[in-house]
């Protein structure tokens, strides 16, 4: 049965929609001014969806045209997804500011056809991504990875340079790649188990030959869409070579979609299926992102593939939390701390790499360059935006009272009480990798120049918001002194 | 009013004074300002020992602040110095174009330092720790020459794997403690019972023992407190250092008998006691000595910790907090004095200061009726009569050594233009605080019941004190006259060590970017695809065989 | 060998060439095609699928025939993305090669 608020659910993944269509066929600056109306509505509904979860005792369900599964489609959201969406409308109101400097038409003046493209694809990504997190079935699911992807690829050749047209080529035929590996799991699952509805699913999955073949699958199919290492050759052209605020979207928002579909797989539809080898190996593949992403971030000279190679690195935490959600005693996954540890790493790598991109590109358009080595002097011509780098660095880091603290304090509770020490070693290690960059970079910008620094003038707005999401960053984990029901508690999410 | 607020405030001033950093025109007179910081953290430390614990919020992640005895002698101290290096600093740096950002820094500082002695749950104490990290490197990095940004690089770096470590421990005691909260006092007293114990003291040992330099963690130290300007030298090895120390009071379940972790804690305290004198003799710059002194008496303190420890005799804290307390105050003075001689030439100037500096200074050796005397004479009751108390008497003679070798070095670093004066701002702050060394401990002595002046000047007493002096004093004269050359150790002596693994992990950095560029062909990423759900396929499948 | 079981052998031989095509061939509007034909493949697995779960009476599930729509559209969709993408990159660089160099940068930052 449909729930209270659930056709708010239905609206989170339409109103974006409508509005890239209206702004697709009004043109000119209506795209750009849809955007904005659209942003606080989004905003509105995300928060709407939060209240009706916290009032109700389980996920806020929605059926579309009142047809049960598994022949119709539901829509669910719990605690989880209520989260990530409400992160997400964040996170897109926060770049649509800064975007502004970069893709804002000023009045009387013509549209730009990238401008134009902007403010249409960050719409889609984030229909694309509410489509995601509250789809309640395999096939959904896959419908918006691929909108996701749509909506992703165009963003990395905005500016039409012939690299970023390779880079986004690459990236659009490894995604499909992967994307067509899910759909043959899917499809597999639907042969053996007769639905795609996840809450079904739960019930009747069995550890066989099919549902460990379908796994596989699409669980490899999703580790290439989410760029995790040994296969993340498509992130760092692709994310250093597009805009600022096309970076922070893709780099913040972007893989975090395919990322919460392993969650939702692994968690959710086939718990019992997973096994103690496969979390371990999921979590090694975490591991390697986090030592081999950073190790090459600390020898990159250009700050944009510094913070590129950073969200590689990023990408393996969110993968930590699998082996530590793993209960050995009961030899099945189970949300708790390390589920809630690992959404909150989510968030707060959504908010402070968006807010690491958003400084990178001031700093590439006020100097004309992002070499590292030259930025002296960076620190008293741009300090707005600086401090925003290094909270935002702050933030990866983990310190209190960030989210990344929160999470990272979660994760080792976790590793703590399951034994898995070694998972503690590399979180440990990692941040310490991840300060060492950070620390590079603002050392290097508080240097004394040799000759004073000429710079390009940088609009306040796009200081003013990479700022804001920095502090954004960096103040999360002021949320978990309120105790987050359904986050910490882990409640059962799909169960119909 | 409450003293539960005057907790609050000790946080709250320097917080309020960072955020209107903001503002141009309050940077531009931050100087003048700076001294205001630390004066709710004095007032705490008199007026609200034992108050109410403070409780900031709801739930189990809320700060609380509480101050117990121990923490208000360091805090008292710590704050008074704080005080009396800005009055200085408000001086040295008059002209500096940074004086803004050195603010800044100096702000960040001081609320991690003060606010650690009244943190009393691990997330709030973590927190002020990664402030004070970054406020520290921010000073020590403040001159911007090579060895500030190598100390401050070294600083920063042992800092982060010395509060990782701490972290971990934190989790660790969190997970083990039946109460559902992060107050410290209530997770230690889980400690001893718990089935981590070992790696979580492991681990808590090792991340506040570098915070308060133990060998081998100790190289930052020297590099870090050289290179930092005079101020900020005296409050980083004067205050910052007993941050470590106070972690590892609050941490320890030191009212539980260990004899094993108290007797290694203990030898390596006196190790370190040992090892810095012995490196801090071959030193030629007097901040140099100034800073492996400091090594050598935190080692001092932990070694009474550790004594009292492998007991369960919790109140060698108090005697440890003493000792601090006065180390506090002389090291500051002596750090201090460094400024001022490198500033006068005048002899009638020169003389006295460094007949004061001297005398003082000698305190630390447990010069007779001087705060130090007081100081060693608390800590000979946990340091006890067998190899501790010994090994304790080695330790002042070769404090005496030490400090002797300070004053030489100190003569040669006065300044070569004929009649050159320090200005009057740098004196009277200095003076106040040699004050304060002689007479602080005394009042904290004297407040104690049955302690009198009688006591110290028992010819008993009097000559235990005297004899560790004698013997530091004879060997100065041995090495002076015999002229042995001592070797030349470099700064930071074992950070070579550090240094060598860095460049091995630097030299592998192409190897890794060719690795990457292997991967980034089509082909491979492709087939490694494949393999992925191979793997995945053979995990799942095998794992429920 | 019933029909489905032919069609699903027959479909895995299409994913196998077209997983080779994607692998081997570096002309991108080869891997395309590569991508099509495994496309096909899953498609004609799905469609096998949908025969052999027919309820009694029915030629075939419908869900499945209704989905398998979905997808053909999709894949239609991405491939005339890639031919957009492909042409521009032809037009803007006058080669179609997928660079595979590495990003530049390879600089010491320490």
């Amino acid at each position: 049965m449909s729930t209270e608020g659930g056709l708010l659910l239905a609206a989170a993944v339409l109103l974006p929609f409508v509005g890239m269509l209206i702004g697709m066929l009004a043109g000119g600056r209506m795209a750009q001014r849809i955007a904005f109306v659209v942003m606080p509505l989004g905003l509105a509904v995300a928060v709407g969806i939060a209240s009706a979860w916290l009032d109700g005792s389980g996920p806020v369900v929605y059926l579309l045209g009142g047809w049960s599964p598994p022949l119709g489609i539901a829509l669910r959201a719990d605690g989880v997804a209520v989260a990530m969406m409400l992160a997400v409308a964040g996170v897109v109101t926060g770049i649509g500011v800064f975007a502004l400097a970069d893709f804002g038409t000023p009045k009387g003046g013509a549209e730009s056809r990238a401008a134009f493209s902007y403010w249409l694809l960050l719409l889609a990504v984030w229909g694309a991504l509410n489509l995601v997190f509250v789809s309640g079935d395999l096939f959904t699911l896959y419908v918006a990875l691929e909108l996701l992807t749509f909506a992703a690829v165009p963003l990395v050749c905005l500016t039409g340079s012939g690299e970023t047209l390779r880079a986004a080529l690459r990236y659009l035929l490894f995604a499909l790649t992967g994307s067509l590996l899910y759909l043959l799991g899917a499809v597999l699952v639907f042969g053996a188990y007769g639905t795609l509805d996840i809450a079904q699913l739960a019930q009747r999955v069995q550890p066989e030959i099919a549902s460990w073949t379908a796994l596989a699958l699409m669980t490899a199919g999703l580790l290439a869409k989410t760029a995790l290492f040994p296969l993340h050759i498509w992130l760092p052209p692709a994310h250093a070579g597009a805009p600022a605020a096309a970076s922070a979207l893709l780099s913040g928002l972007v893989i975090k979609g395919s990322w919460f579909l392993v969650v939702r797989l692994w968690f959710d539809a086939m718990p019992g299926v997973v096994t103690w080898p496969s979390a371990q190996l999921l979590g090694a593949l975490g591991a390697g992102a986090i030592l081999f992403g950073n190790a090459i971030a600390l020898r990159q000279a250009r700050l944009k593939l510094l913070v590129a190679y950073s969200t590689v690195a990023q990408i393996g935490y969110l993968f930590l939390m699998f082996p530590l959600a793993f209960d050995a005693a009961a030899g099945r996954i189970a949300g708790g701390l390390a589920l809630s540890g690992g959404i909150m790493q989510a968030i707060s790598h959504a908010t402070a790499k968006s807010a690491m991109f958003m400084a990178a590109g001031t700093i590439y358009s006020a100097l004309g360059h992002d070499r590292v080595a030259d930025f002296a002097g960076l620190a008293r011509a741009l300090p707005l935006t600086v401090f925003a780098f290094g909270l935002g660095g702050i933030a990866l880091v983990g310190l209190p009272p960030a989210g990344g603290f929160v999470a990272k304090w979660w994760l080792l509770s976790a590793a703590a009480s399951s034994g898995q020490w070694w998972w503690a070693l590399v979180l440990m290690a990692g941040g310490l990798l991840t300060a060492a960059y950070v620390f590079i970079v603002v050392t290097r910008a508080l240097r004394a120049p040799g000759a004073p620094l000429v710079i390009a003038p940088v609009a306040r707005l796009s200081e003013m918001a990479a700022l804001g999401l920095a502090l954004v960053s960096v103040l999360l984990g002021l949320l978990a002194v309120f105790d987050m029901r359904g986050l910490i508690a882990g409640r059962p999410s799909m169960g119909a | 009013m409450d003293r539960s607020l005057l907790l609050a405030s000790v946080l709250a001033l320097p917080l309020a004074m960072l955020a209107a950093c903001l503002w141009a025109p309050w940077r531009a007179r931050i100087l003048d300002l700076l001294p205001i910081a630390p004066l709710p953290g004095i007032a705490a430390a008199l007026l609200a020992v034992g108050a109410p614990p403070l409780r900031l919020g709801y739930g189990a992640w809320a700060p609380v602040l509480a101050l117990d005895l121990v923490g208000a002698i360091l805090l008292g101290a710590a704050a008074l110095l704080w005080a009396l290096a800005a009055l200085y600093a408000r001086i040295y740096l008059r002209g500096d174009g940074d004086a803004g950002r050195f603010g800044v820094a100096w702000l960040m500082t001081l609320t991690g330092c003060l606010g650690a002695f009244v943190a009393a749950d691990m997330i709030t104490l973590y927190l002020l720790l990664g402030l004070l990290t970054l406020g520290a490197c921010g000073l020590v990095i403040h001159d911007r020459t090579p060895a500030a940004w190598r100390g401050g690089g070294m600083y920063l770096a042992l800092a982060l794997i010395g509060e990782t470590c701490a972290l971990m421990g934190f989790v660790l005691l969190a997970a083990a403690s039946p109460v559902d909260g992060l107050l410290i006092r209530d997770a230690v007293q889980a400690l001893p019972g718990s089935p981590t114990r070992d790696l979580t003291l492991a681990l808590l040992v090792v991340g506040l023992g570098l915070k308060a330099g133990l060998v081998p963690l100790h190289m930052w130290m020297p590099l870090a407190h050289a290179a930092a300007p005079v101020p900020a030298s005296a409050v980083l090895s004067g205050a910052v250092v007993k941050v470590g120390i106070i972690g590892l009071m609050r941490f320890l379940p030191l009212d539980s008998a260990m004899p094993d972790w108290g007797q290694a804690l203990a030898a390596v305290g006196l190790f370190t006691a040992l090892y810095g004198v012995a490196i801090g003799i071959t030193q030629s710059h007097p901040k140099a000595v100034l800073a492996y002194s400091s090594v050598s008496q935190m080692g001092v303190i932990v070694a009474v910790l550790g004594m009292g420890w492998s007991v369960g005799d919790a109140s060698a804290a108090v005697s440890a907090a003493f000792y601090a307390s006065h180390h506090v105050l002389v090291k500051g003075m002596l750090f201090l004095a460094v400024g001022l001689v490198a500033a006068t030439a005048a002899p009638r100037l020169l003389w006295p200061l460094l007949a004061v500096a001297a005398v003082l200074g000698l305190g630390l050796g447990g010069l007779p009726l001087t705060g130090g005397a007081l100081a060693k004479y608390a800590v000979k009751g946990p340091l006890g009569d067998g190899l501790a108390g010994t090994l304790g008497k080695v330790s002042a003679a070769g404090t005496t050594l030490l400090v002797l070798h300070f004053v030489h070095r100190l003569r040669s670093f006065a300044s070569q233009q004929p009649g050159a004066v320090a200005p009057a701002g740098l004196w009277w702050p200095w003076c106040l605080l040699a004050l304060a060394s002689f007479v602080v401990p005394w009042a904290l002595y004297l407040s104690v019941p049955g302690g009198t002046v009688g006591d110290m000047l028992a010819p008993s007493v009097l000559w235990a004190a005297l004899l560790p002096m004698l013997a530091g004093v004879a060997a100065a004269v041995a090495l002076q006259f015999s002229g042995a050359r001592l070797p030349q150790v470099p700064l930071g002596d074992l950070v070579r060590v550090i240094d060598a693994a860095v460049w091995r992990c630097v030299a592998a950095g192409p190897a890794l970017m060719r690795a990457d560029t292997l991967l980034l062909h089509w082909p491979v990423a492709v087939l490694l695809l494949l393999a992925t759900v191979l793997g995945f396929g053979m995990m799942l499948f095998g794992g429920h065989r | 060998m019933t029909v489905e079981t032919l069609i699903a052998l027959a479909a895995c031989a299409l994913v196998g060439i077209g997983l080779y095509a994607l692998i081997a061939h570096p002309h991108p509007l080869r891997k395309l095609v590569g991508f099509n034909v495994l496309g096909s493949g899953v498609f004609m697995i799905f469609g096998a699928l949908a025969r052999r779960g027919a309820a009694a009476g029915m030629p075939a599930d419908p869900v499945p025939q209704a989905l398998l729509i979905t997808a053909i559209v999709v894949a239609f969709a991405a491939t005339a993305m890639t031919v957009a993408l492909l042409l521009r990159l032809i037009e803007s660089t006058g080669s179609s090669a997928l660079a595979t160099e590495p990003p530049s940068g390879d600089g010491d930052a320490l």
